[in-house]
This record gives structure tokens, C-alpha cells and sequence, in this order.
């Protein structure tokens, strides 16, 4: 991160830790030897170290690196349940990548170590330049060099005004094209474009922002996912929320007070051609109020149109159906009528799978396993889901009766049957559309598949640090557009009597930086300006030439237009065509 | 269902259109390397072709660009070379009458009305797909890769006119066919409506400033490819063990120069992508519900940012400039390629809309 300029010596783009002042070399800093200068040396080269270009460099490449198995591996936070289908298919390996972290790369301690190091070297450099910048801000540029001649841009030109008053005359100039000045005795330097380190810092620091931002969202904020289906409530509440990821300092009381009805979802898909079966819009209609005992408001739910309530904002994140089944006992009494969300097997005809579990069914405990088809269809004795509506919506569903194993105290999801202690009631699964029974051998009860509903799966999300990481985010394309495209260039003239008792007029510049190219432009552009003025021809520049005194002339803001590249009307030694980029005392971004 | 049809017609002369597009640039293309091959060989030229002699009349290897090289008078022939009427550059007009300091031979004068031709049909066809299907013309890995490459070619085009290094236009115009050929062959998607999470004004924003940059980095690795060549040569004719003034690399912009160009154009394309990700992260937020998930396509554009954020600063960095630089910044579009190709495509995640599913 280190590219610190460095004004006068040989060699540009030099690391600069606290210790290192400007003007070194990029040269790794010399070791220390060993017992000769005890801790604080040692950790004066520890810190130069992590702090040059080079450690820097490497700690990006590192980065890279460290993400490439996070996104090819499953992980954790994203896809838990590909995790686990990845220990089933390679037993041996995975609990070895588990080990390294690398299920869980983004929160690993070795990455966190990455990009910590990297972010106490872009400070260590970053900080340091923002003060120079500052002393800079208040500082003259140097001295006008002896031979202009061997600046990378140079011009030369007689004029018929005193050495003086040529002086004068292109202070004038260039103090009006918000250059800063310094003069001296038949010399002139000026100075733009300190905007760049500007931009250059300004980005940095808003990376450093962003990071920021990621921690304190990670901290203060807190993810919840529900299941709601149409027809039902919830409240934001922690026992009401489904998977529940606070922050470290989230307590429960910190849940913003919210609840919500699904009112009706629907969805609509393609019904013909390439795409069909395709989704074409989700509409989640809820009700909803902001706090308890406030007004009821409504609001239409859709993927890229989420709900804010207060700072929180409710997603739509998932849908499917919920068969609503009716369990009869073998006493006769009712055990069981619930609308049961099954979740899609297939996201292309939505056909879903599902478990009921009665278990207050005597005289043995009840449940079926089985399919939801939205639109069903007998291709060759085979049942299928044609289409992901519901236009034909049956369920297909197997008995077992037995003890479903609520009670062994091992947890189970509402979405699989254990069927280690039931036994089949059918040998095969019976297909029900809306309204028909299924009666189970034996007398021990019937199964009812009265209708369907959908439901949707949404996701409540409180991030503070979202609008922070935004705001760096913006900040440090601004930076980063800044240091790109303004460049920081010195302008020199010497005035002194030739020869043949004229005035010659010496007229060097130098870019610091000119990433965007185009330096040479200007500069004959400038050149051409000064002659201008010089020759008296020029009416329109020519205001009086004490208009800018010496030494007065302070930081100013350019024009934002001032940078751009103009054609080049007068001829202008440039050896090296373009040197600038590649000259020594060049500076790059960082 | 919205009862918005695609208009199929406008969708099948879009296809039409980019195919004829492959055409011209691949003609563009022979006419550039026609002018390698034929351009300006010289009349004493042997019959061997492909490599000039050395033409004594340049100082240093590679010095220049095409522009303001002093040559001798043209000898207009273009036999072999596939001429459509399109190339509306008679032989009879080449040489002298072209006067000033821009002196192409007509072959290369021919490529460049060809890839003006070209891009203005590639650009008729990427706009006639918006059109059919009613939004804007970059929702599926097809539509995307048409999209950039018409921007690789703006560029290129942009980039030329600026820095006269028209000669790169081989490479350029080699690396656009490859890709649009890919294109229309193995990822063509027919047109088609968006899925509800594509619906958001967010596509237009951040797939374009994505089409944008990837564009604009298609230009910079083609850049970094021929500087890598030209590099290693200057490095060869330094040892004596190549010739200096090859046919070939005596056309081209030097070594350093194409270091310049390739460096500019990567610092166009950085912050096009940096916003592209922003945008993106915006979006994500509406869409996902957070708007950082290292979702893989995400964590690729992040790999991506930061091996770009390596060659820029490697590029100031003693040690790392010039070849190291330029490997770190094919690096980087490496893994941007891998990313749109690979990750998007077969990388279960989010961001699969390819259409290829």
C-alpha cells in the first residue's frame, strides 16, 4: 500500500513506516542484527516490513488465495446442508478441510489474520502519508532545478520583457491556473494537483471504512429466517423466528417490534416455450405493523422489493406449498388439521415433499410421508408434477404407524418421518386430490387432504453497518476516480539575460504522477501560454503581472475541468516520448 | 403471467446481425493481418513474406507506433487478401494522397472500415435483442458476453484513435471473434423474459458497469499479451538472438508503450468494476437480504478486484513492473474469465442466470 513519493531523491515509490521517512529507497529495510539492537529494533524492521509495498503485495496475492476455496468449496454460513453432503461423499478429506477451516473460509482465524495484517500495513502506511499530506498542504513546492533542460518536458525562448517581468508574468499565469508558487531570485516553481494523494488516502481509508463497517454490522446486527405460511402471523420476537443469527451484542430486546400476516401469496410462471416453468413474478401481500398496538399497514412483498420496518428490513426469500391434511384416529377423533409446509424437491415444477406427524393419534401414533404435485399428471402410470401453479394439486402419501420418537429426546425435523419404530400401513401411496380420504387398514384412522395453501420463507435482517459500508464504499470510488485522474505536476521557469541581451525564458515540467497520460499536452499547452504572455501578443491572459505577489500565493482548489488533456499547438522537447510514467521521480498509485 | 411477448423477429434478425458481425470482424482481422503479412513490404521485399527484412530506416526496435514512421511509398496489392465491398479503400488511394502524418497502407485502412463496419452491426444486433425482449439486452451469459465484446471493440476502437496503434487490431479483433464465436455456439441462449430476481432497475446498473469493465479488461489483457511478446523480444534483439526490426514487431507500439497503454486502460476499467461491485452489493441487498454473502460469484469478483488492485500496485513497486506486472494483470483477467465461464456457469450459487442451466 506504501507508494509514497519521494520528492527529491533518485527513486520513487519508497515504503514509508513511521520510521522510514520519505525518500528511501524501496529497498527491503536492512535486518537488524541478532542481540545487537534488542526488541525495539527488531520490532522497527517487523513493522517496516509489514508495512512496504511488498508485504503488501503479498498480503493481497494471500487474500485472493485464501477466498478461492470459499468459493469452491460449500460453506458453512451459505449451504450447510452441502457441507454435509460433501463429509458424505468424501469421508476421508473432509474432516481435514474442516480442520484448516476451510468450510467456514470467510470466518476462518487464518483469513481474519490476512486481512488484519493487511489492514494494520495499509494503516501503518496510509496514516502516515495523511500527515504528510497535510504538512504538504502547507509547504512551498522546492526550488526551480539549475537546468531546466533535463526535466522530462522542457522549452526554451527569447523574449523582449526584463527578466523581471517575465518572472512576474508567468507567476501571474500560473498563480491564475491555480497552481501554488514559490520564487526566487529569476526563478519560479508552481505546483497542482494535490488532489491525487487526496483521492489516493481517501480511498484507502474508506477500504479501511468498509472492513469497519463489516465488523460492526457483524456485531450489532442480527439475521432470522421464518416460515409464514397464507393466513398465519408472526412477531419478530426471538422464540418466533425460525433460524436466529444475532451479533455478539445483540440481546433479544433489541428486536425491533414488529409482526406480520401473510395475507395471500401468488405466484406466476411461464407456460410455454424455452423458459417455461420459469418463475415470472412473486407477490407476498402482508399486513403488518411497525410496533404492537400500532396502525395495520400493507404491503406487497417481492424479490427485489424488500420491507423496511424502522431499520429492519424483511426479505422474500423462498415459497412453496402447504398441503392442508386432516388425521382422524382409530377413535374417531380429530388428531391432526394443519396446513403442512412442504418444501419443494424440484424448482422447476415445484413438486414437494413433505412428513405429517400425529402423534396424539391412538391407539398408535400416525404419519405419512410423501409428495405435493401442483399440477399433477400420469405419465405412464408414473405421477408427476407437469408445472410449478397449482392447477391440478394432489398429494401422493405412505401411512406408518408405530411411535414416531418425538420423545427420545433426540432432536427431528418437521420434514422427515423416523420410521426406525412404525410400520408400513400401505404397500403403495395413494393419490388424493382436494377433498378426498384415504381410510387406513385396520381401522386405525383416515387421512384427509381438504386443500392447499402456499408459503412463503422470509428473512429479517437488522445490518448497521450497512449504511456505514456503503457511504466507503462510495467514498473510496471517489478516492480512487481522484488519484486516477488528476495528476500531480510541477511547472519550473527560469528568466534570465542571454547572451545576445535578450531575456531567455527556460520553461521545465514534471509529473509526479500521470496515470491518465497527457502531461506533455498540458505542458506545451502551458508553454505555448507563456510565450504568449512573454511576447505581449496575448491580450486576453494579459492582466497586469503584479497580480500575484511572491510567496502569497496558497493552497487552491484547481477546477475540476483542469486536468484534461489539450492538443499540443507548439513544439516541445519531450526526449523519451512519454517518459513520464517510467521517469524516476514518477509516482504510481497505491 | 405478464403478457409481455418476445418479438421473435427482431430476436432472430439480432442473430442474425452478430453472426454477420463474426463475419466482418474476421475479415477486419485478416486485413490486419494482411498488413502485416503484405502492408508494407517494401519493393525489394523477397518472396519469403511473412518477415520483411530489416528496414534500416528505424532507430530503435519497436520505438514507435505506426504513426509518424518514416517510410517509403507504399506499393498497394492486396491479392490474396479477402476483400468484401465493404473495404471501400481502393488501392489508388493509398500511399500519397493520404499525405499528412498518418500514412496507413490500405489494408489496414480496409480493416479499420471493416471493424467500423463490424461494430456497427454487432451494435445493431446487441440493440435489436434489447428490443425483442424488451429490456435491456444483457440478462443471460449470451447476451452478456455479445454485450462486452461490443464494448472490447468501442474500446479498441476509442483506444486506436487516440494512440494510433491501429496495428493491435490483429489481436483485438482475433480475441472478439473467439469470443463471440463462443458465444453464438456453445453458450447461445434463445431470447427470453427475466426471472423475478433479475427484475430490478439494478440490472441495468450493474451488469452494465460489469459488460463495462469486462469490456474494458478484455482490451487490457490482449494488451498485456502482445506486450509480454514485445517485451520478450526487445529482451532478444538486447542479447543478439533475434533480429532487430522483425516484420512484425516493428509495427507494433513498444514495449514500454504498450506497458503505458495497458496500464491506462486497466485504470479506466478499475473503478467501472469497483462500482460494478458496489452496484452489485446494492442490489444484493434488495434481492438476498445482505449485501456481502461471498456468494461464489461474489467472492470471484472480489479475487478478481483485488489481483487487479495487486497489478496496480505491483506496477509501482520496484521489482514487480514490467513482466511481472503484466503476469499478475492476465492473473487477474484470468480469473475474471473463470468467473463468467466457470463460476456462473457450473459454481451452484446465486448468480446462476447464465440461461445454461
Amino acid at each position: 500500500m506504501t507508494d509514497v513519493r519521494a520528492p527529491q531523491a533518485g527513486s520513487g515509490n519508497a515504503p514509508a513506516g513511521p520510521a522510514a521517512p520519505a525518500g528511501e529507497t524501496d529497498t527491503p529495510p536492512a535486518r537488524p542484527e541478532p542481540g545487537a539492537f534488542g526488541v525495539v529494533a527488531w520490532a522497527r524492521w517487523g513493522w517496516r516490513q509489514l508495512t512496504s509495498m511488498r508485504i503488501a503485495l503479498v498480503l493481497l496475492f494471500l487474500l485472493a488465495l485464501g477466498s478461492v476455496p470459499g468459493s469452491l468449496l460449500p460453506q458453512q454460513g451459505v449451504d450447510p446442508a452441502a457441507v454435509q453432503q460433501y463429509y458424505t461423499a468424501h469421508p476421508a478429506l473432509a474432516p481435514f478441510l474442516n480442520a484448516l477451516g476451510l468450510f467456514n473460509v470467510f470466518g476462518a482465524p487464518w483469513f481474519a489474520a490476512i486481512y488484519l495484517l493487511l489492514f494494520i500495513s495499509l494503516a501503518g502506511c496510509v496514516l502516515p502519508r495523511t500527515f504528510r499530506l497535510a504538512r504538504s498542504a502547507r509547504a512551498l513546492p522546492p526550488q526551480a532545478p539549475r537546468h531546466l533542460s533535463r526535466l522530462p518536458n522542457s522549452v526554451r525562448y527569447e523574449t523582449d520583457m526584463t527578466a523581471g517581468d517575465a518572472s512576474a508574468a508567468a507567476a501571474a499565469l500560473l498563480s491564475r491556473r491555480h497552481f501554488r508558487l514559490n520564487q526566487g531570485e529569476g526563478w519560479l516553481s508552481a505546483e497542482k494537483g494535490y488532489r491525487r494523494e487526496v483521492g489516493n488516502l481517501l480511498f484507502h481509508i474508506a477500504l479501511m471504512g468498509v472492513l469497519v463497517s463489516v465488523g460492526v454490522g457483524g456485531l450489532f446486527g442480527y439475521k432470522a429466517d421464518r416460515l409464514l405460511v397464507e393466513g398465519t402471523s408472526f412477531a419478530d420476537t426471538v422464540t418466533d423466528l425460525d433460524a436466529y443469527h444475532p451479533g455478539h451484542f445483540v440481546s433479544p430486546a433489541d428486536l425491533a417490534p414488529f409482526s406480520l400476516t401473510l395475507d395471500k401469496f401468488s405466484a406466476s410462471y411461464i407456460a410455454s416455450g424455452p423458459d417455461r416453468n420459469q418463475p415470472a413474478s412473486f407477490d407476498a401481500h402482508l399486513s403488518y405493523t411497525a410496533q404492537p398496538g400500532g396502525p395495520v399497514r400493507s404491503y406487497n412483498l417481492q424479490v427485489n422489493h424488500p420491507l423496511s420496518v424502522d431499520s429492519t428490513k424483511v426479505y422474500l426469500i423462498g415459497h412453496g406449498y402447504a398441503p392442508v391434511f386432516r388425521v382422524t384416529d382409530g377413535r374417531g377423533k380429530v388428531v391432526y388439521d394443519q396446513a403442512t409446509p412442504f418444501l419443494p424437491a424440484d424448482q422447476s415444477t415445484y413438486l414437494s415433499e413433505g412428513v405429517v406427524k400425529a402423534p396424539d393419534a391412538k391407539p398408535q401414533q400416525l404419519g405419512f410421508a410423501g409428495v405435493f404435485l401442483p399440477t399433477a399428471v400420469d405419465v405412464n402410470g408414473q405421477l408427476q408434477s407437469a408445472f410449478p401453479a397449482a392447477y391440478e394439486p394432489a398429494v401422493s402419501m405412505i401411512p406408518y404407524a408405530g411411535n414416531l420418537g418425538l420423545n427420545s429426546g433426540v432432536a427431528q425435523s418437521v420434514y422427515q418421518l423416523n420410521t426406525g419404530a412404525m410400520h408400513r400401513l400401505a404397500t403403495s401411496a395413494q393419490v388424493l386430490a382436494p377433498g378426498q380420504s384415504m381410510k387406513l387398514p385396520d381401522g386405525a384412522g383416515t387421512l384427509t387432504f381438504t386443500g392447499y395453501r402456499q408459503w412463503i420463507s422470509i428473512q429479517v435482517t437488522y445490518d448497521p453497518g450497512q449504511v456505514p459500508a456503503l457511504i466507503s464504499g462510495i467514498v473510496a470510488l471517489i478516492g480512487l476516480v481522484l488519484s486516477f485522474l488528476v495528476r500531480r505536476r510541477r511547472i519550473f521557469v527560469r528568466a534570465y539575460r542571454g547572451d545576445s541581451g535578450r531575456t531567455v525564458v527556460d520553461v521545465g515540467g514534471l509529473a509526479r504522477s500521470d496515470v491518465g497520460g497527457g502531461f506533455e499536452a498540458e505542458f506545451a499547452e502551458l508553454a505555448a501560454d507563456l510565450r504568449s504572455v512573454h511576447d505581449g501578443a496575448d491580450s486576453g491572459a494579459g492582466r497586469p503581472p503584479d497580480a500575484a505577489a511572491p510567496g502569497e500565493a496558497g493552497p487552491r482548489a484547481a477546477p475540476a475541468g483542469g486536468d484534461d488533456s489539450q492538443p499540443a499547438p507548439v513544439t516541445v522537447t519531450t526526449p523519451g516520448h512519454g517518459d513520464h510514467d517510467s521517469s524516476p521521480r514518477s509516482e504510481e498509485t497505491g | 403471467m405478464r403478457p409481455v411477448s418476445d418479438n421473435l423477429g427482431l430476436a432472430q434478425l439480432s442473430d442474425h446481425l452478430l453472426i454477420i458481425a463474426v463475419v466482418i470482424y474476421s475479415l477486419a482481422m485478416l486485413a490486419y493481418a494482411g498488413d502485416f503479412a503484405y502492408g508494407r513490404r517494401r519493393a525489394a521485399a523477397t518472396a519469403a513474406g511473412k518477415t520483411a527484412r530489416p528496414v534500416p530506416e528505424l532507430a530503435g526496435v519497436g520505438a514507435s507506433s505506426g504513426a509518424g514512421t518514416p517510410e517509403t511509398p507504399e506499393t498497394p496489392e492486396t491479392p490474396e487478401t479477402p476483400e468484401t465491398p465493404s473495404a471501400a479503400v481502393p488501392p489508388a488511394t493509398a500511399g500519397p494522397a493520404a499525405g499528412g502524418a498518418e500514412r496507413l497502407g490500405p489494408l489496414i485502412r480496409g480493416a479499420i472500415g471493416l471493424t467500423y463496419l463490424g461494430l456497427a452491426v454487432h451494435l445493431a444486433g446487441v440493440v435489436t435483442r434489447g428490443v425483442a425482449v424488451h429490456r435491456v439486452p444483457w440478462g443471460d451469459m449470451y447476451e452478456f458476453v455479445t454485450a462486452l465484446t461490443c464494448v472490447t471493440v468501442v474500446f479498441f476502437v476509442a483506444l486506436m484513435m487516440r494512440y494510433r496503434a491501429w496495428h493491435l487490431g490483429v489481436f483485438v479483433m482475433g480475441a472478439v471473434v473467439a469470443a463471440l464465436g463462443l458465444a453464438q455456439t456453445v453458450i447461445y441462449t434463445p431470447a427470453g423474459p427475466l426471472v423475478p430476481a433479475l427484475k430490478s432497475y439494478w440490472l441495468a446498473i450493474h451488469v452494465a458497469a460489469m459488460t463495462l469493465s469486462v469490456g474494458i479488461f478484455f482490451v487490457a489483457a490482449v494488451l498485456g499479451v502482445v506486450y509480454l511478446f514485445t517485451e520478450r523480444y526487445t529482451r532478444r534483439v538486447a542479447a543478439g538472438r533475434s533480429p532487430a526490426n522483425h516484420g512484425i514487431m516493428r509495427r507494433l507500439p513498444g514495449a514500454e508503450e504498450l506497458d503505458r497503454l495497458t496500464y491506462r486502460t486497466v485504470v479506466f476499467g478499475f473503478p467501472v468494476w469497483t462500482f460494478g461491485i458496489i452496484a452489485g452489493a446494492i442490489w444484493a441487498d434488495q434481492a438476498w437480504g445482505r449485501y456481502w454473502g461471498w456468494d461464489p460469484v461474489e467472492t470471484w469478483a472480489f479475487i478478481t478486484w483485488v489481483v487487479y488492485a495487486c497489478f496496480l500496485h505491483a506496477r509501482a513497486t520496484a521489482g514487480w513492473r514490467g513482466r511481472r506486472a503484466a503476469y499478475i494483470q492476465l492473473i487477474g483477467f484470468a480469473c475474471l474469465l473463470f468467473n463468467v465461464l466457470v463460476v456462473q456457469t457450473f459454481v451452484t450459487g446465486l448468480h446462476s442466470y447464465s440461461g445454461l442451466g
